[in-house]
């Protein structure tokens, strides 16, 4: 898509992923940390991550299996909150516990038997080594998420606002609730590839965060968060490269970076000591 | 036909011993103005949650609005208008007043559905209603724990309830507030939309005949119509309190 930018295809599939993916996760990552739900994305970072090596177990695409494994662990964290009356909160540690147990017993397991798994690219990412499918399918979540903000977002407004006032005022909270685990689930299980089961948290928390500290109201936030995600990305792929270094670590640490200067020059959390 | 029609209700919360509310009837009529009242642990706030289906009824029936409340709940929670108890906005929030009391519309609206001309313009009159067009642009975290409760009362008054429930509405409001609340409650009832009110404090009462509902270990021990300044005697005889103790 970037080629008549770039002539690198290597650079230019890595620029396009991070972009997707950084736009997709970070809109996704404004719902969730004001629904106080951030550990979603290392319960369905996790989730792929098991989903992956049960397909490498079984000798199918790891991808698709990622997906279809963070798919069936959306589907448990409504119905099981409900079901055993927890905080979604405690659902999700108990199904990331789970994930994490699957994902290192088949590891451990495939070493035993003399096949060797290599975790590393799922656990940090590769960004050098992707499809252009891949990318494509990125780009289909990106999509999908945007239309799901704007196609819901009166919904989703009255839930990050309130998820009790809002299934008191008739708002279908439970079916705009599960779309999205479904989406989130879909955004992290194809985001593992670039930066890695490990790195997806930062994503989907930080650009968030960092509009956070600026924004008064959700449709800024929906604007700023995806706007710092895209440029701290682009710029990580492009420093990463230029000085041959690890792409996603250095994403994450420049986002982090990013947030620490934020909390500091966040007008927000001055206080007024004037007089009069 | 009663608009509020509860047939036998029990309701149990998953892991309780025993049901909250349980062998419940009860009656409402448009137009009338009940006062729920009663010790802690009484279920009255279970009584208003199982009436807009927020807690299940596990047996007897319910009607709310002509609905069964078992089977179409979100459509009796459209028309329902219901003021929580507890809530607490953080300052950080990012809604205004203005944008919480629109949310009022969300459920009526329906799924995907924009809000139209009359959506804005029965919010601004809810806001004016309620008197809070100063706090219109005020984020919500950043109110008073009042100013928040009026917020909240206007959000559910912008959704033009068939039945309005409020759960303790005036907890945090001034003496001033609370009769001037308890006014736009009248003019509500005059209008034929009930109000059902769980309170502890019955000052300000309007000067309307009351319907008055004692409940005592998920029961009703007491249902029949009274002035407002019988309430809080009828409510302490009721509840086995006596001589004069503060309420709130």
């Amino acid at each position: 898509m970037l080629e008549w930018l770039i002539e690198n295809n290597v650079v230019c599939h890595a620029l396009e992923a991070m972009i997707f993916a950084s736009i997709a996760c970070s809109i996704l990552g404004v719902i969730i940390s004001r629904m106080s739900l951030s550990s979603i994305g290392f319960t369905m970072s996790h989730a792929a991550f098991a989903g992956a090596a049960m397909g490498m177990f079984l000798g199918v695409n790891a991808q698709m299996s990622a997906i279809a494994f963070s798919m069936a662990v959306a589907a448990l964290i409504g119905p099981v909150s409900d079901k055993a009356k927890m905080a979604a909160d405690a659902t999700l540690g108990v199904l990331f516990a789970m994930s994490m147990a699957v994902a290192i017993f088949l590891i451990s397991y495939m070493e035993y038997m003399g096949k060797g798994l290599s975790a590393s690219a799922l656990l940090f990412g590769d960004v050098v080594s992707l499809y252009r499918e891949e990318i494509y399918a990125l780009a289909a979540v990106c999509c999908l998420t945007i239309i799901f903000v704007l196609a819901f977002y009166k919904e989703i407004s009255a839930i990050m606002f309130n998820m009790k006032i809002a299934e008191a005022a008739g708002v279908r909270v439970k079916l705009v609730y599960y779309i999205l685990l479904f989406i989130i689930a879909l955004s992290v299980a194809l985001s593992l590839n670039i930066v890695g089961g490990l790195l997806i948290f930062v994503l989907l928390v930080t650009p968030a965060s960092i509009a956070g500290q600026f924004c008064f109201n959700v449709r800024s936030m929906f604007i700023v968060a995806p706007i710092v995600a895209l440029l701290v990305s682009a710029f990580g792929v492009w420093a990463g490269f230029e000085f041959t270094l690890p792409v996603a670590p250095l994403v994450a640490l420049l986002l982090t970076g990013v947030f620490a200067l934020s909390v500091m020059l966040s007008f927000k959390r001055r206080i007024n000591t004037k007089m009069h | 036909m009663s608009i509020v029609e509860l047939k036998g209700i029990y309701t149990a919360y998953e892991g309780g011993e025993k049901a909250v509310i349980r062998d419940l009837s009860l009656r409402v009529d448009r137009g009338e103005y009940v006062v729920i009242g009663g010790p802690n642990s009484a279920g009255k706030t279970t009584l208003l949650e199982s009436i807009n289906g927020l807690i299940k009824i596990t047996h007897g029936s319910a009607s709310v609005c002509g609905l069964n409340v078992s089977s179409q709940a979100d459509e009796v929670r459209r028309r329902v208008g219901y003021v929580i108890q507890n809530f607490y906005f953080d300052p950080f929030t990012p809604f205004t007043v203005e944008q919480v009391v629109m949310m009022g519309r969300f459920g009526r609206l329906g799924l995907m559905n924009r809000p139209a001309r009359e959506d804005y313009d029965a919010a601004q009159r809810a806001i004016s209603l309620v008197g809070i067009e100063d706090l219109a642009h005020k984020t919500i975290g950043t109110c008073s724990g009042g100013q928040q409760q009026k917020a909240m009362i206007a959000h559910n008054i912008a959704k033009e309830p068939e039945v309005m429930m409020l759960d303790e509405p005036f907890s945090n409001l001034d003496f001033h507030a609370r009769e001037y609340l308890q006014g736009v409650f009248k003019r509500m009832v005059r209008t034929g939309v009930p109000i059902l009110m769980v309170a502890h404090a019955f000052d300000g009462l309007p000067d309307i005949p009351i319907h008055l509902v004692v409940m005592n270990q998920g029961k009703i021990t007491y249902d029949m119509n009274c002035m407002a300044e019988e309430v809080e005697d009828i409510i302490r005889k009721e509840c086995g309190v006596s001589g004069k103790c503060l309420s709130g």
